[in-house]
Order: C-alpha cells, then structure tokens, then sequence
C-alpha cells in the first residue's frame, strides 16, 4: 500500500480535492434543507454539515454556521471513537451532548463513520437545530434553566442511532415519547440523516475514484497549506495584547449588572499565532446560557476570523494558529455536569465573539470589526400551542426578521447577519410560509429609521416585527439580550440601536416584556418584536456623502439624521447640498 | 426557410436555415443605440449573397428566431425604467430584507445589496388578506388613488404589485391595475399573482419589480423590430429566446420581459453539446463562447444543459432573485474588443470594459485609440489585415501597432511583440480562470473534458486556452462563429403551464385532480394551435411537484399517464414519490402521505425539421496556400501555413504552426498542436500533439 506522505498532490489538485468535499458538504446540506419538516430547518436553514477525517480533524465545512462548526465535531467525532472504538458500516450515531463536544442539546447532531472494506476513512457530520428537545418549557433556548435538570433536555453522548443502515428502535421510541411532536421530530432525524448518508455515498464514490491514500494525502497536504495561510494572515496584524470586553444584559440568575465578558488576546505576527485567554471571566451561572466547550472555543476563533483575510481557510490546519486557554467550570470555559448549557450558540458566546473582533480593532485601524448585535428577540422565539385549524400540536422556532450586522474596517453591515455566530447564513421566514404553518398572523415589519450604528461605515438598524395568534393562544419563549448593552461601534462609530419587547394588550395599550421569558400571548394579542441594530466603524462625519444619500433614498435614516449624526445636508431634489455639506463638516 | 439572429455586444451573428436544411452565416456590426439595425444589416447581407431584393428574402421565410441582450443590458446599465413598487401596508422591505442568507459568512468586504426599488419609490397599500384568501382588511381605494397621484410627482415609467397572499385571492391586485389604468394610463404595469404565482412574497416581489422595470424597453425593442421586419417584407412569426433556453412568441415575451434576461447566451449549450456528441459521446462539455465584449462559459454534464432553478441577476444573496429558472452559462467581461490598459502601478489589464461595436478596436479606424485584444491578434500575424471577416471589413494594422505601442509596450518598457503577447496571454489566464471556476466548482477534472470554442474570436486563443485547461481536444465547428444563433435553429417552442391543486394521498380527490390535468392539456393544445401552428413535431408532459406533510420545498416526480383512471394510479403515484425521493435525499418516509402541489403539463414543438442542424454552404475554396510570419512567445516569429478549412482533406492530422481561416474565424495553432477536420464540418484540434 502507497503511504500517504509519499503521494505530492500539485496546487491545482488540492483545488479540486477541496471543492469535491465542499462539494461533497453543499449537497448534505442541500439535501438537509429541502427534507426537513420543522420551519426552523426548511425555513430558516438553522443547521450545518462537515467532514472530519479519520483522526476528527475538521476537513470541510462549506458554508456552514461558523458558531456551529468551528470546534465541536472534533471533539463530537472523538466521543464517537471513544465509546465505540469498533465502528462499522451501517452504524450513525447521535450526539447533542454539550459535554461531548456539541454546541447546545438542540444542535442534535448525526455522525455517520465513512468505512470501507472495514477501514475508517472519514465522519460525516448532520447538525441540526431542532424544533423541540424534550426540554420542561417548549422552548430550545431554556435561559432560565437552574441546571440541566431542570433545562430537561435530552442528552445524547454519541450513541448509536443506526445499526447496518437500520433504525436501533429503542432509541427512537424514547425520543417519540419525550419529544413534543413527535412526527416533526423524526422527519427532521430522517432529513439530518439523509443528509449524512448523502455525505457517506459521495465520499464513498470520491475513494473509489481516486484511491483513499490520495485523499488522505491531500487531508493532510490542506492542512499544511491551509495553516501557512493562516500564518501569512495573522502576520500582518499589529503586534500586542489586548484586552476586549463586552456585557451581557442582566438576566434571571445573574448579576443586577450583568455578565462582563473579558478576552485577553496576545497577537504573535512574527510567528503567526494568536492566543486568545478566556479564563479571566466567572465562574457558570445558575442559568441557562453558560458555553460548552465547543462554543467557547469557536466563539473566540469567529472574533479572530472576522478580524483578518477571509480568503483564510477554516478548518483544522489554520486552526493550529489559534491557541485557546479556557478554563473548567467558567461561564466561558469547559463547563462541568449540571450546568445547563441551553442557550449556548448565542448570547453570551456572542459576547465573546464581540469582545475579539472590537478589540482587534481598537488596536489599528483597518482590521476587526463593531460588535454584532445581539439575539434573541422574540422575532426569533420558539413558539408552540395547538393549531386550531386541525387541532394539531405545534411547536417550532420562527425567524421572523433579525439585522444586527456590524460595520468592519472597509464596509458597510452586511444588513441580515442575525447574530455574530450566525454570520447571515441563515434564512428569514416569509410572511406567507409561517401564515400557512401556523396559527399566526404578521401584522408588521419593517427597518427603524436613524437606529443604524453610524460610522464611516455604519451598522444595521434596528427591526420591529410585530405578530400574534390567531384562533387561539400561544406560548412564545425567547432570550433578549441587547436592551441595555446595545451593539458598540469602534473607533468613533456609534452604537446600532438597543432591543426590546412589548406586548399589545386587546385593548391596543402596549406594555413592555421581561428579556428572557416564557409568555402567553392570548388570541389578536400582538407581540412587538424589536431587535438589535449593528455597531458602526469610524467616525460618521467622514462617510462618504454619496452613501448617506443612498440611506436616505432607502429608507435608513432620515434627513435630519443625515445632517446632524454624518453633516450631510440633503435638499428638497433628494441632492446632496456639497456646499452646505462641507462647512457642517469642516466645523 | 427560417432565419436565427443573435445580437451581441460588438456582432449581430445571422445564420439563415434553406428550405434544403442547408445553413449560411452572416455578420454585421451591431449598432448599441439601435440593436434592431445590426438585424436589418445582417439580414441585407443575407438577401445581397442570395441575389434578391431584401424584401423578396424577407418574404419567404416563415419563422425568425432572436436572441438578445438587450434586457441585461439595461439592468446592468441602470438603464431600466424607473419603477414603483406597491405593496401591503406593513411590510414596505420585503425587497430590502428578501429570504436572509448569504455566501461567504467571513468576507465583510461585500456591500449589502440595495433593495431593487429604493424604499423613496415603495408605496404601501392598506389592505390585507390572509393565507386563506379571506379579506382582513379591504382595500383602501382613495389610498391607491392618492398613490398613483404621488407616483405621477414623481414620474414612475412602469409599476409592480405584489400584495401579501394575492396568489390566494387576486382581488386587490387586480383592482390596483384596474385603477393604474384608469388614473395613469401607458404606464405598464406587472402584478405579481400573473407573473410568477409562487408562495413566499420576495421572489414573488422581486419577479414583479425585474419584470415591470424592464417593460417599458423591451416593450418598445420587440415593437420596433417586428415593425422594421413586416416593413421590409417579413411576414412570418418572431420568436424570441426564453433564459430557460426555449422560445417564446415576441409578443408573449413584450408582456413578461422578464424571460428575456438569459436571452443572449441560453442556447449556446445546446450547439456546443450537440457538435461535441457528434465527434464522441463525452462525459463532460465546456462550451465556451468568446464575443466581442464576453467570454460565456457552461458545463454541459452527460448531455444535460446545466440549469440552475433560481436565477439571479448578480451572484446569489448578492443580487436580486429573479424568481424563475434559466439555463446556467457564466458571463465575463472578456473578448475580442476587450481594452488592454497598464494602471498608475504598472500592471496590466484586458478588460472588463471592451471597445464595444463603436468605436472597436483601434484598427478598425473608427476613432477608438485604445488598445484591444484584437489588435493584439493582428500585430501577432494571427489576424490577416486583408482577410478580416473574410475580406468583407477593411483594419488598419498601423493603427494597433501605435495603440500598443503608445499604451502598453512604452509604459512597460518592452517590445512591440512582447507586447501583444502579453495582452493574449493575460486575456487567455482571465478566460481560464472562468472555467476553472466553473469546473472546480462542480469538481469536475477539466483534463477529462473537451472544449468546444464557439464565437468569432474563439480562434484565437481557444488552443491556449485549452493547453492551460489541459483539456485533450479542442472543437470548433463550423458554425462556431455564430454559436448561439445555431443553437436558436435547434431550439423548441415551449410553454409551461402551471396550476396549483393541493391534495394529499391520504384523501386523493381522483375527480378534482382530473379536472386539473384536463385543463393544463387544454391549454397545452391551445398553444400548439396557436404558436405551434408551424411546428413539425409535438410532446406534452405532466409533472407533479409533491413533499411529505410539512416539508416546504417540493420535489417533481413525473406522472406517466395524463388522467387518473384508478385508486391504482394514486398508489404508483405515491410510490414514485418515495422512489424519488430515495434517490434524490438517500431517505424516504415509506408510511408517511404525500402532498400534491402543484401540477405541470410542458408542451414543445418542434421547429427544426431534422435532429440538429445541416451544413454550411461555402461559395468557395477559400484562398490559395500560403504561409505568414506569426509570433508565440516559446517560439518566437515562425513561418505558419494559412489555410482555408475546405481545403483540409478530413480526418488527416496535420501539425502546427498554422492559422485556418473561414470568412467568419481564424483559429490559430501553435508548433506543439495538430489539427484535422472531421468528417461534420468540425475543426478538432489536439493541444498538446497527437
């Protein structure tokens, strides 16, 4: 047998080797998306797929949620291994477990071992964020959950699922008796592991075409060539340490101020390494949105990817660059059974994302970015309650509309990012789908005016949704963060505008929300979603004239805005007045 | 006799279909202020080389198919109508927020794209009706009124509707254009339900607003050609190219513009696959089409013409959704006009900006002083000053050698030769690299592929092209230089038609779905009689889009039979579903139901009496042999034969250097290539010997 380090793949082939597994990736999670049943997948696309190699390195993950992909299905492939050292064709196994490398119990993740003539070759993995987990409140984002216990969720600690290409029916029954609809649940099981067997049949074919040393050699070629990219990238960046911050608002089981969030980042360009400390922050908190280890790391490496050359590769080679201190039972760390890890993917690893990249760019212009706002407003709650159409139960995640984008050194908010770990990759419902679905009714959305984070390159503004049952009532549970530590800008950008939540009462009278709630909205009540805007970048009074424009004309600010925030005086012919424009901004 | 005209940046390429099946070639510059005049030139030539008066020519044919730029054009130009949006009150950013997503996740160098109508030029409507089609809230008519009055400030040249769930209930949409007419007359007008009756409002939206900006031009285009055509003596049916690479009436096409933006390069897939099938059944196809102005790229896979089933203007996330299917070619500003130029620091550039028909290359002495990647080719001896377009148009080589003396052998200090070669080769690496990314992309080995090089200027370069490739044939055929036009000879009218009846499995209404499938036949035979009256061959096929209970997106499973006879039909039904679904997704759902959606029938006519195309007919031998200096950089200045391709004997190899020539092209091959004409017409050449 050829040895894999004798096989020299040329750059031309490792360009091709690369875009067959991403290839390979795409239709996974093609498949994924058009089978799923809950909205919460073929809406809003809230899921991932990637290849691991043999030894659990990340080989290819598309285009994938980074919060969901970065770390984690090493260490979920690893717990694979670990309890099932003899793998076989045919087998799948399932794997939520925060304490196992997945991100939160609702990513629940199907890992299928690529083998061939008994030989392990590669994992392919099938994250997918359900619609409902088992947990004690129907909702995947428990923020108030004491611990895991109380949080209720089913955990998975890579079991097996599949035994020669057969459902192992003890697993699935558990799952039909404490999963609220139960049908959803398994057609989306059935789609993530479609998705996988996809993944498994391509690479399959691919080792059979070109040999499994060829793609061996070229895993590990990539990473070579992936990790001196990585170096070169990290090389231009100022040399330093840095300390970033950034603050979670109050909720239940926190302080009245708060979680700060604290990262410590020492850029090496001459040796083109960063290091990136987490352990200075507190201890977990009785709640539910303490990181798994998997979103502590790959919340610090989105901050650090954000902040260079995006032509970078991101897998297990240019991870080798990014050294992570976490520490064991911190709220950013490695957290320890009952922690509840519930709402891991968003809010406070959000934070840490932001502290990164904000930090990185008060050190020189030109690199980092502003903070990305922050989730989950009720526009992106979970929502559940019986359809009084055909008595059915429902239960289901909505992505009613979100921005929260942030300015970087060289542009404009990409506008619908969501949130920092999320990078826009998701999907937004329309209006029409979640009418038909569910017994809801969307009375309004629409940009708000003069909350974009101003900035030589602005944020987002902010989104107002507002929605509510019809023929009956229902429950919606979400996670608001953002009402009083709003998206910050850098280096003289301005904050994007803060989140909130109301309820419109039958009577029309409006009252205001707790953040992180369970509510009851009854029947024609109305909830007012408002969600996060996006930090800006620079100073807004040097925005070019001819952008601020442009905001006006669509719909981003208004003239006032426009000529006192930026100094740019528009005039009645929706003109710029250059003359007017320039003594604002010589003053 | 049938005629096929396609309009491109610089050439309006003409190929003329005898009653005999025999084919010819015409050009004629196109003129970019009035596209319709490259038509009428091309089409005097046409009539000239026949001997008869134009309107004699014009009369006997029966069929003329157009394919056209003209509707991208305009939208890349920002030269569309200026378009009001009308939408239901509440939801004004529908066309700002679109579905979410986006490519790249850590790239934050990209803009967010502008909405396609700016929020200064979106009216919201109050009304509203519910996923039921139920009437929340009437329409609030006086509000339409004052809107139109304010649109009338404001001068809107054309209005889109698109109101929540008015693929439910049509009402207001259809009483909003009722009061368009009324109040502003002339102003065309698209209403979503009409154009694209999907769910999900952006793509919907994003339809009606491409749709109606581009009316008011296309509208007059269509108008203004087929009024100059029946002037001139024509009296037959004009058809235009579909992006979904089909034809439609001119006139269907006047009244949903839309289907016209793919117009151009949709069907040069078809003739490069079908000339590449005749010398070898390939696995893989590039098609590449070298213009003027663009280098069009496509991957044709087992014969398949590659589609993508969500058009966008742009790249995907980063445009607009056009809401429609389209033959999937990619487009870069790459050509023989291409301007070759050297920046503030030193670096050279061919294109994206061409010389375009007017001024053209320097040579062609209309005044453009800039170089391009044609005079490049005439200073390298590949083009013959004497024998440009067969001797029809007179180049001045004088003029490239100054262009690319003064602007790109000066500045970089280097020889007039080293020059040109330069401008080749970097326009040689662009063209490259769009393939690259097209093959790459799909993880197809382009070493295992053929290229076919179609396009006047495909000559010139395509062997380069084709050694960076290391693709191991290249193709010409013979109707290279006119490649899309041939493609709108082989091409069927087609229509789809479309109808949306929920039933699920479970409670299979045989009846209702009959009465469904009975009224798409109809339909079906109403356009055969109608458009199709001409054609020589018919084929309607049924389709169903189905899913499994609360699935969003619907996969097609063809239905083999045009009625539903029996509980039976519905089991196979069922069936052919999992089926499908197994072998698209690797999963099915055995116990679960399926939903019916929505029904297709698809009815094509067959215009072309025969499979393909016949020959070209050539007047004459060409030129005698002889041999002319040309200059490749690893060899410097060699003696290379120029021959006319009629005087190849078929099937014989021959070894380069030599510049074959036709009156429309001149391919030129490098010392390490041979060369042999097949037995089709085809030039094949192998890139790297024998």
């Amino acid at each position: 047998m050829m040895k894999t380090d004798k096989i020299k793949l040329n750059g031309a082939q490792l360009a091709v080797f690369n875009s067959r597994f991403e290839g390979v990736v795409r239709k996974m999670s093609n498949t994924l998306f058009r089978t799923g049943r809950s909205g919460v997948l073929n809406r809003a696309r809230d899921f991932s797929c990637c290849i691991v190699t043999k030894d659990c390195d990340l080989l290819a993950a598309a285009e994938s949620l980074p919060i969901h992909v970065l770390s984690g299905p090493d260490m979920m492939s690893k717990a694979m291994h670990e309890f099932h050292p003899d793998l076989k064709s045919g087998d799948a196994y399932i794997n939520n477990s925060p304490y196992h490398g997945c991100s939160h119990a609702a990513d629940q993740t199907i890992l299928i071992p690529v083998i061939e003539d008994g030989k392990h070759h590669f994992t392919v993995l099938a994250k997918a964020h359900q619609a409902d987990i088992g947990n004690s409140v129907p909702t995947t984002y428990y923020g108030a959950a004491r611990d895991v216990y109380e949080e209720g969720a089913l955990i998975f600690p890579a079991m097996k699922i599949q035994h020669n290409y057969q459902d192992i029916d003890d697993i699935i029954r558990m799952c039909k008796m404490r999963i609220r609809v139960p049908e959803q649940w398994y057609g989306d099981y059935l789609a993530a592991l479609g998705s996988a067997r996809i993944g498994e049949r391509e690479i399959i074919e691919m080792g059979r075409e070109f040999g499994w040393d060829t793609l061996h050699a070229f895993a590990d070629q990539w990473f070579d060539y992936s990790e001196k990219l990585m170096s070169v990238s990290l090389s231009v960046l100022p040399k330093g340490k840095i300390i970033g911050t950034s603050t979670h608002d109050p909720f239940p089981g926190t302080p009245d101020t708060g979680v700060p969030i604290n990262v410590r980042i020492e850029i090496k360009p001459e040796e083109g390494v960063v290091e990136v400390d987490l352990t200075d922050n507190m201890d977990s908190l009785p709640f539910g949105l303490n990181l798994s280890e998997a979103c502590a790391r790959t919340s610090a490496m989105v901050g650090i990817f954000n902040s260079i050359d995006h032509t970078t590769p991101k897998n297990s080679g240019s991870f080798r660059r990014i050294k992570i201190k976490l520490r064991k039972g911190c709220i950013v760390g490695i957290p320890e059974m009952p922690t509840s890890c519930s709402v891991a993917t968003t809010n406070i690893a959000d934070r840490v994302a932001n502290a990164v990249q904000c930090a990185i760019a008060e050190l020189q212009d030109g690199f980092g970015m502003a903070e990305v706002g922050a989730v989950l407003a009720p526009s992106s709650s979970v929502i559940s309650g019986k359809d009084y159409r055909n008595g059915n139960d429902y239960v289901n995640q909505v992505f009613l509309g979100f921005t929260a984008g942030a300015a970087s050194a060289t542009q404009d908010a990409w506008l619908t990012v969501g949130h920092v770990g999320n990078a826009g990759l998701c999907y937004q419902d329309s209006v029409e789908l979640d009418e038909l679905y569910m017994p809801l009714h969307v009375y309004e959305r629409r940009i708000i005016p003069d909350t974009e984070g101003a900035g030589k390159y602005r944020g987002a503004p902010s989104y107002y949704c507002e929605f509510g049952p019809i023929g009956g009532s229902f429950e919606v549970g979400y996670v608001s963060d953002g009402n009083i530590n709003g998206p910050k800008g850098v280096r003289g950008g301005q904050t994007g505008g803060n989140s909130d939540q109301l309820i419109r009462r039958l009577n029309n009278s409006v009252e205001k929300l707790p953040a992180c709630a369970q509510v009851t909205v009854q029947e024609n009540e109305r909830i007012i979603s408002i969600s996060t805007g996006g930090g800006g970048y620079g100073d807004p009074m040097q925005r070019d004239p001819e952008r601020v424009l442009s905001d006006y004309l669509n719909g981003y600010i208004t003239k006032e805005r426009s000529k006192t925030t930026y100094g740019v005086v528009i005039t009645e012919e929706n003109e710029i007045d250059n003359y007017e424009t320039a003594h604002i901004r010589s003053e | 006799m049938r005629f096929a005209a396609d309009t491109g940046g610089t050439f309006t390429d003409l190929i003329v279909e005898y009653d005999d099946g025999n084919i010819k070639m015409f050009k004629a510059p196109t003129t970019p202020s009035n596209p319709v005049q490259g038509v009428l030139d091309a089409l005097a030539n046409a009539a000239k080389d026949s001997g008869i008066s134009l309107h004699k020519f014009l009369r006997q044919a029966d069929c003329f198919i157009h394919g056209t730029t003209h509707a991208i054009n305009a939208i890349i130009t920002g030269n569309t109508a200026k378009t009001a949006f009308l939408t239901t009150k509440g939801h004004p950013d529908i066309l700002l927020m679109r579905e979410g997503g986006r490519t790249e996740p850590f790239n934050h160098s990209v803009a967010y794209p502008d909405a396609y109508i700016p929020r200064s030029l979106t009216w919201e409507i109050p009304e509203r009706i519910n996923y039921a089609g139920d009437v929340i809230e009437p329409l609030n008519e006086e509000a339409v009124i004052d809107v139109i009055q304010k649109m009338k400030g404001q001068h809107v040249e054309a209005v889109a509707v698109c109101l929540l769930w008015s693929i439910s209930n049509p009402d207001h949409e259809l009483r909003i254009q009722a009061l368009l007419n009324k109040h502003l007359p002339d102003v065309p007008v698209t209403l979503s339900h009409k154009l694209n009756p999907t769910l999900r409002e952006y793509r919907r939206a994003s339809s009606a607003c491409i749709d109606a900006s581009l009316k008011p031009l296309m509208g007059q285009y269509l108008g203004s050609l087929m009024k100059k055509m029946e002037a001139a003596g024509f009296s037959g049916k004009l058809f235009v190219v579909s992006s979904q690479g089909g034809m439609m009436e001119a006139s269907s096409l006047a009244e949903a513009p839309i289907h016209a933006i793919n117009s151009g390069p949709s069907l040069a897939p078809l003739a490069g696959s079908y000339y590449a099938q005749l010398e070898h059944q390939y696995e893989a196809v590039i098609v590449a089409d070298t213009g003027g102005t663009t280098y069009d790229v496509s991957l044709v896979r087992q014969g398949h013409i590659p589609m993508s089933r969500e058009m966008w203007i742009g790249e995907p996330y980063r445009g607009h959704m056009t809401g429609f299917p389209s033959v999937d070619v990619k487009s870069i500003g790459a050509g023989g006009g291409s301007i070759a130029w050297v920046d503030g620091g030193g670096m050279l550039h061919v294109g994206p900006k061409s010389a375009g028909a007017e001024p053209g290359p320097a040579c062609y002495g209309h005044g453009g002083l800039e170089p391009t990647l044609t005079d490049a080719c005439l200073v390298l001896g590949y083009l013959d000053p004497d024998y440009f377009l067969g001797g029809s148009m007179k180049i001045n080589i004088a003029l490239s050698r100054e262009a690319i003396s003064s602007r790109v052998a000066e500045p970089l200090g280097i020889s007039l030769e080293e020059a040109a070669w330069s401008i080749m080769d970097l326009a040689t690496e662009n063209m490259t690299q769009a393939i690259v990314d097209i093959t790459v992309n799909q993880g197809i080995d382009a070493t295992q592929a053929v290229l076919i090089g179609g396009g006047g200027a495909a000559g010139l370069n395509s062997t380069f092209i084709a050694q960076r490739l290391g693709c191991k044939q290249l193709i010409i055929p013979e109707v290279g230089a006119a490649l899309s036009a041939a493609g709108e000879l082989m091409s069927d009218l087609s229509m789809e038609y479309r109808s949306t009846y929920f039933s699920s499995t479970e409670n299979f209404d045989i009846k209702r779905a009959n009465v469904v499938l009975a009224d798409l036949r109809s339909r079906c035979e109403d356009f055969i009689k109608k458009a199709g009256q001409h054609s020589k061959q018919h084929s309607i096929v049924y389709k169903v889009e189905a899913r499994y209970p609360s699935q969003v997106w619907e996969i097609e499973v063809d239905l083999p039979f045009e009625q539903f006879s029996s509980d039976e039909d519905v089991v196979s039904l069922r069936q052919n579903f999992h089926d499908t679904h197994q072998r698209i997704f690797a999963i099915q759902d055995s116990e679960s139901h399926v939903e019916c959606v929505t029904w297709s029938a698809t009815v094509r006519c067959k215009m072309n009496q025969r499979d393909g195309l016949g020959r070209v007919i050539h007047d004459n031998e060409g030129r005698k042999t002889k041999t002319r200096q040309i200059y490749f950089a690893n060899y410097g200045a060699v003696d290379a034969r120029i021959e006319s391709i009629h005087q190849l004997t078929i099937d014989e190899k021959y070894k380069g250097p030599a510049v074959i020539e036709s009156p429309f092209t001149t391919v030129v091959i490098d010392p390490g290539s041979h060369y042999s004409r097949s037995a089709n017409g085809s030039l094949v050449i192998e890139p790297f010997g024998a």
